[in-house]
C-alpha cells in the first residue's frame, strides 16, 4: 500500500486547481487520479472561448485554460495517473485504483473529490416514443465532434437551453449542420444571456421557450420529433403539437454531479445540488474528505471552479495540520427565493464564500443574511437568474459569534 | 432606432439599451463597463466575433487541435471559416498560439492553436 | 457439420429464445440446422424485452402446455443456466393481496399451482409479508420460493452461441420473404440474403409466426401485438425489494399486472402495461402509460420516486386472443396438418422464456418421431460467457490485468465494464456488430449515465478494430447509424473511395 498526503480524484478543472493550490500550500505528497487519457477533463472538449476572464483577465478557449494548470502541474512535478479509475474509496481514505498496470491500493491522509458531473439523459426526463439512434446529450456530441472528428447529425433539434446546448447549436452550425431550433421547457432560458446572443441569434436559430419534445419518432435513425407548447402550469397544450423532421435530437437538460463513488463511501449528499453536503471548507461529513468543482455543485463558469478548488485547499491544509476544528456547527437555513446554498453548514466562523442558485429570474432583489435576530449582511442584486450562480463572501467579523444563519432573497 | 443588446464580452451579459441613428450612438444605458460601449459600437457598425473550431492533426497524440482567431473577425465570415477548418490539416507537434493558417479569405484572418499537441508516442520496437 | 450448399435439414425461422433453444436442442443430434433471423442479432424481438422471470407455473390453467412446460422449465432452469454460464437467481416471488377479497384469489392461485406441480407454495400473512418485504404495502401474499430471475437476452445469446459451437449455422439480417414447396417436397425459403432449401421448417418467428405460416397457405393463425411498457430503476434503489412483487392478477387480463421485478443486474423493473396495438414493431413508450406505471408502482411501494427512473422501454406479447377476449390462449406447438414437415410455434408469450427448453424438446420430439435422429457424439453442452471483471475477487482482478492489460481499462464507469469485455463482445461468435449487441453482452451503456461516458470510447473501439466508416457504426441494426460523417471533408472523400473499393473487391471474379 502506498501512502499519500492528498489524493485528488479527477484531473479536470477542479482537480488541477486543487493540486496546484496544495503544492503552493506546501503539501508535497500529492497524487491526481484521472480516468481519461489526458488532463483537463471536459475543458479539452470546450474549444469555444470565454474562459478565464475572472481568473486570468483574458478570454481563453477551454484547452488553453486547462493548459495553464497542466503546465503548473508539470512544472511543480505533481504526480498524476491517467487512464486510471478509482473503483473504491473507504471512509478511512483508502483508495483502490484500476489501470493497465494493475490494481493498486493507496492510503491518503486527505481526499479531494473532483470528479465533475455527468449529463441528464432521455431516460431520466422520460421523453416518450421510439428508441432510434440520433439522440445525444450535448456533451457527448461535443466530445465526438471536437475531439474525435465525427459529425453526429445534419438536421438537429436541441432540447434544453443549458449552456452546452447553446454552445453546441453554434458548433453544429459552424460544422455545416442545420440547427432547426432550441426548445426550452421553462419560460426562460437556463443558459447565460450572452450565449443565447452569440450562439443562437448570430445564426438565426430560434429559441422556443415553454416548449418541449413530447414524442420521438424513427425506425433505425431518428426521423422526427414532436414538439408542443407548455401551458402556465407545465401541461402540454394539445393543439400546439407539431412534428419537426430532423435526424438528431440533442439534449441539454441538466447536469448531475458524479457522486457514485461518494455515495458508496457513505458521503451524505444534498438532494438539490446532487453534491456532498459540506462545510465552509468543502469538507464532507467524513472528516478529511473534501469536495470541489462540479462534483460539489454544478457551476456555470470554470473560473469559479478553480477558485472554489483553491479555496477548499485552505481547509485541506488546515486538516493536515490538525487545525480544522469544529467550533460550533450550524446549518445554513435557506429562506424564500433560493434553491440551494453551498456550504450547507459552518463549523467555524472564518471568511466564507457562499454560493446560491435562485428559483426564478427576477430583478432588483436583496440577498439577506441574518442570525435569527439581526441582519448581518445584505447584498443588492440587480438581476438574478437560475442560470447564474450567485456568490457572496461573508467575513469572519460578520460571522463572529452567530448561533444561527438564515439566508433569503427578498 | 432603439435596440437592446446583450453584451457577450463577459458572463455578466449586460443588457445594454441603445438609441442610435445609422452608426451614430445617441443614448446608451445598462453598460456596466467600458467594454460594453465598444461592444455595442461594433454591433452597430461591424459585428465582430472570435471564431473557434478545430483542425485535423497528423501524427499527434490527439487527432484534432482546437483553434481560434487571435482577434474577433467580422461575424459574416464565421461559417466560411468553419468550412475552411474542415479542410486544413497540420503536422504534430503543435504549441498553443502557433499559427495554423493565415490570411484566410484574403481578409487577414489567422487561426492559432489553442491546444498543445505532442507527437504520437510509438512503442519502441522489441 | 456445416452444409456445403444452401441445403439444411432443418431451417428455424426466428432467433428468439425459443428458436435458439430449438437450435441447441437439435444440435444434440446429427442434423444440419440453420437459424434465420431478420435482425442484426438474436433475441431482439420479444426475447429481449420482458421481465426476465423464471416462472414457477401457478398462473397457468392446469392441463395446458403452458402449465406443463412452465413447471418443467422452472425445474430445469438452474441447470441450463449453469451449463451455459448465464446468470440465474432464485429470489422467490410474492403475489400481494391488498384487500381481503383478494386473499381468496391467492388461495385459488395456490391451488392451481399445487395442481400444476409447483413446489413450496404458501400463503403468508401480513407479518410475514412485512418480514420479507418491509417496504411493500399489502395484507397477505402467495409466496413462491421457486420463482427465479435470469437475463432473457444473455440466455438467448448463450443458447445461440452453444448451438453455433455445436454446428448450427446462424444467418443474421436474413428476413424471410416467401416460402415455396419444391417437387421433391423440400422447402425453398427466399430471404433477404438469398435462398435456403430445407426438409423441415420450424416457424418460431414470434409475433410474425402467423405471417410465416401464411406463406405456406396456413391461414388459421392470427397474432396480435400487445404492448407492455416498463421503467427501469437505478441500481441505487435495489434495496427497495428482495423478491418479485406482483399484484393479484385480474380475471381475464392478458398480463400478470404491473409488477416489480428485480433484475439479475440489480435494477428494478416496473411494468409491464398491457395494451393491444396495431403495428407489430411499435416499441414506443407513451406518456400516459409511463405516468400510470409510476402511479401503480407507488401503490405497492410508496417510496418509489420518478427520480429513480433511468430508462423506459416497451416489449410486445404475441397474443392469439383478440383484444375483445383477452386472457391467455395455450401455446400451439404442432406440425401443420396441411403442410408436412412444417412445424408451427404460435402464441409463445409468457411463460415462454421459462418454457423455452421444454418447448424445444417437444419440437425435436416431433421431428424425431419421423426421422429417428441419431445423437451427435460431439455435442458439447457447455458454453462460457464473457468474464465479468467487476465480479471477480481482488487477486483474480490483479491476475487478469497482468494477463491482459485491457482488463485494467474500465470503459463503462457505471457498470464497471472493461475494454477487454467490450472487445470480447465486439468479437462475439455470432458476428453481431451493433452497439446494442455489445450492450446486451457486457452491460456497457446500461447504467445511470446511459452511455454518457463510454459511448465515445466504444465507438472508437469499434471503428479501430473493424476499420469502419462513421456511417457503418450502428446502434441497432439497419439504418440506425450513429454518426453521419467525418467532420473534416477530406476524410469523407476517402471514406467514399474506400467503400467503392471494398464493393469492387467483393464482386465475384
Amino acid at each position: 500500500m502506498q501512502e499519500k498526503e492528498v489524493i485528488i480524484i479527477g484531473g479536470g478543472a477542479a482537480g488541477l486547481a486543487a493540486a496546484v493550490a496544495c503544492k503552493q500550500k506546501g503539501i508535497e505528497d500529492i497524487l491526481i487520479i484521472e480516468r481519461g487519457d489526458y488532463l483537463g477533463g471536459i475543458l479539452q472538449q470546450c474549444i469555444h472561448d470565454g474562459f478565464g476572464l475572472e481568473k486570468f483577465h483574458t478570454s481563453l478557449a477551454g484547452p488553453e485554460y486547462a493548459q495553464r494548470y497542466i503546465d503548473q502541474v508539470k512544472e511543480k512535478d505533481i504526480p498524476f495517473l491517467l487512464n486510471s479509475m478509482v473503483v473504491n474509496l473507504t471512509p478511512q481514505k483508502e483508495v483502490i485504483v484500476v489501470n493497465n498496470n494493475g490494481l493498486a491500493h493507496y492510503q491518503a491522509r486527505a481526499i479531494v473529490l473532483a470528479m465533475g458531473c455527468r449529463e441528464r439523459t432521455r431516460g431520466a426526463i422520460g421523453i416518450p416514443g421510439a428508441r432510434p439512434s440520433g439522440i445525444y446529450t450535448a456533451g457527448v456530441a461535443q466530445e465526438l465532434i471536437n475531439l474525435k472528428n465525427y459529425m453526429v447529425g445534419e438536421k438537429i433539434v436541441v432540447l434544453g437551453s443549458g449552456d452546452i446546448g447553446l454552445i453546441m447549436a453554434r458548433r453544429l452550425t459552424l460544422e455545416g449542420a442545420e440547427v432547426i431550433m432550441v426548445a426550452e421547457k421553462l419560460p426562460y432560458s437556463s443558459g447565460l444571456p450572452r450565449n443565447i446572443n452569440q450562439c443562437l441569434y448570430d445564426f438565426d436559430i430560434p429559441l422556443l421557450l415553454s416548449h418541449t419534445v413530447v414524442n420521438i419518432e424513427g425506425n433505425g435513425r431518428l426521423s422526427s420529433v414532436t414538439i408542443a407548447q407548455l401551458g402556465k402550469r407545465g401541461g402540454i397544450i394539445p393543439d400546439t403539437k407539431r412534428k419537426i423532421v430532423c435526424d438528431t435530437l440533442l439534449l441539454s437538460v441538466g447536469l448531475i454531479p458524479e457522486n457514485e463513488l461518494s455515495r458508496e463511501t457513505g458521503i451524505v449528499l444534498d438532494n438539490i445540488t446532487g453534491g456532498p453536503q459540506v462545510d465552509e471548507r468543502g469538507q464532507t461529513n467524513i472528516p478529511g474528505i473534501f469536495s470541489c468543482g462540479n462534483v460539489l455543485q454544478v457551476h456555470d463558469i470554470v473560473d469559479n471552479v478553480s477558485l472554489e478548488a483553491e479555496y477548499i485547499v485552505e481547509g485541506v491544509a488546515e486538516y493536515l495540520e490538525g487545525k480544522l476544528i469544529k467550533e460550533q456547527q450550524i446549518i445554513v437555513e435557506l429562506g424564500e427565493g433560493l434553491r440551494y446554498v453551498v456550504p450547507q453548514k459552518l463549523i467555524s466562523r472564518k471568511d466564507t464564500i457562499f454560493s446560491f442558485r435562485v428559483n426564478q429570474p427576477e430583478e432588483k432583489k436583496v440577498l439577506v443574511f441574518n442570525d435569527g435576530k439581526r441582519i448581518i449582511k445584505e447584498k443588492f442584486l440587480r438581476r438574478v437568474n437560475p442560470a447564474e450562480m450567485v456568490r457572496v463572501k461573508l467575513s469572519s467579523s460578520e460571522l463572529e459569534g452567530i448561533k444561527r444563519l438564515k439566508v433569503r432573497l427578498v | 432606432m432603439e435596440r437592446e443588446f446583450i453584451c457577450i464580452i463577459c458572463p455578466n451579459g449586460c443588457r445594454i439599451k441603445v438609441e442610435y441613428e445609422g452608426t451614430n450612438i445617441k443614448k446608451i444605458k445598462g453598460d456596466e463597463c467600458p467594454k460594453g460601449k465598444d461592444y455595442v459600437k461594433n454591433e452597430i457598425t461591424n459585428p465582430l466575433r472570435v471564431f473557434t473550431g478545430s483542425v485535423l492533426v497528423e501524427n499527434g497524440d490527439f487527432s484534432l487541435v482546437s483553434v481560434k482567431t487571435p482577434v474577433p473577425i467580422p461575424k459574416k465570415h464565421l461559417k466560411k471559416i468553419g468550412e475552411i477548418t474542415r479542410q486544413i490539416k497540420v503536422e504534430a507537434p503543435v504549441i498553443i498560439g502557433q499559427v495554423v493558417a493565415s490570411n484566410l479569405l484574403n481578409e487577414n484572418i489567422d487561426l492559432i492553436a489553442t491546444r498543445k499537441i505532442e507527437n504520437r508516442k510509438f512503442l519502441s520496437s522489441q | 457439420m456445416k452444409a456445403t450448399n444452401n441445403y439444411y435439414d432443418v431451417v428455424i425461422i426466428g432467433g428468439g429464445v425459443v428458436g435458439c433453444a430449438i437450435a441447441r436442442e437439435l444440435s444434440k443430434c446429427k442434423v444440419n440446422v440453420a437459424v434465420l433471423e431478420k435482425e442484426d442479432d438474436v433475441s431482439w424481438g420479444i426475447s429481449c424485452r420482458n421481465s426476465g422471470v423464471v416462472h414457477a407455473g401457478f398462473n397457468n390453467k392446469p392441463g395446458t402446455l403452458m402449465a406443463q412446460f412452465c413447471v418443467e422449465g422452472n425445474k430445469s432452469f438452474a441447470a441450463l443456466c449453469r451449463q451455459l454460464d448465464v446468470p440465474y437467481k432464485k429470489i422467490g416471488k410474492l403475489v400481494v393481496a391488498k384487500k381481503k377479497e383478494e386473499i381468496k384469489e391467492l388461495q385459488k392461485l395456490k391451488q392451481q399451482g399445487d395442481t400444476n406441480g409447483v413446489d413450496n407454495l404458501q400463503i403468508i400473512d401480513l407479518n410475514e409479508v412485512k418480514r420479507l418485504e418491509p417496504n411493500i404495502e399489502g395484507i397477505a401474499a402467495l409466496y413462491s420460493p421457486e420463482t427465479a430471475i435470469t437475463s432473457p437476452y444473455l440466455l438467448t445469446i448463450a443458447l445461440a452461441e452453444n448451438a453455433l459451437d455445436n454446428g448450427v449455422s446462424f444467418f443474421l439480417n436474413t428476413q424471410v420473404k416467401s416460402i415455396t414447396r419444391l417437387n421433391n417436397s423440400r422447402f425453398k425459403i427466399n430471404t433477404a440474403k438469398g435462398e435456403f432449401i430445407s426438409s423441415y421448417v420450424v416457424n418460431s418467428a414470434g409475433l410474425y409466426a402467423d405471417k410465416i405460416a401464411r406463406m405456406v397457405g396456413i391461414k388459421k393463425y392470427r397474432l396480435y401485438p400487445c404492448r407492455g411498457e416498463y421503467h427501469i430503476l437505478d441500481k441505487n434503489v435495489s434495496w427497495l425489494i428482495n423478491h418479485l412483487v406482483y399484484p393479484v392478477p385480474q380475471a381475464g387480463a392478458g398480463g400478470l399486472g404491473i409488477h416489480l421485478t428485480p433484475t439479475i443486474d440489480g435494477n428494478i423493473l416496473v411494468g409491464p402495461s398491457n395494451e393491444y396495438i396495431k403495428i407489430k414493431n411499435n416499441f414506443s413508450t407513451t406518456s400516459p402509460v409511463m405516468k400510470m406505471l409510476s402511479a401503480e408502482a407507488r401503490k405497492f411501494l410508496p417510496l418509489i420516486s420518478p427520480g429513480y427512473i433511468i430508462r423506459s422501454y416497451s416489449g410486445l406479447r404475441a397474443k392469439q386472443s383478440p383484444s375483445s377476449e383477452g386472457g391467455f390462449w395455450d401455446f400451439v406447438i404442432e406440425e401443420s396438418d396441411t403442410v408436412d414437415n412444417f412445424i408451427n410455434l404460435i402464441g409463445i408469450e409468457s411463460p415462454g422464456l421459462t418454457a423455452a427448453q421444454p418447448i424445444a424438446k417437444r419440437v425435436v420430439e416431433i421431428i424425431n418421431k419421423k426421422e429417428r435422429l441419431s445423437p451427435n457424439p460431439n455435442f458439447n453442452p457447455s458454453r462460457k460467457g464473457i468474464l465479468r471483471f467487476e465480479e471477480q475477487d481482488e487477486e483474480t482482478k490483479k491476475a487478469l490485468i497482468k494477463q491482459d492489460p485491457d482488463y485494467g481499462e474500465i470503459v463503462c464507469r457505471c457498470e464497471k465494464v472493461t475494454k477487454k469485455e467490450i472487445l470480447e463482445a465486439t468479437n462475439n461468435p455470432l458476428g453481431a456488430r451493433s452497439l446494442i449487441s455489445i450492450k446486451y453482452r457486457t452491460r456497457a451503456m446500461m447504467g445511470r449515465c446511459q452511455g454518457g461516458y463510454c459511448l465515445t470510447r466504444i465507438i472508437e473501439i469499434l471503428r479501430e478494430y473493424f476499420d469502419l466508416n462513421p456511417q457503418e457504426i450502428l446502434l441497432k441494426g439497419d439504418n440506425s447509424y450513429l454518426l453521419t460523417r467525418y467532420r473534416r471533408n477530406k476524410e469523407n472523400e476517402l471514406c467514399k473511395k474506400k467503400k467503392l473499393l471494398s464493393l469492387a473487391e467483393e464482386l465475384p471474379v
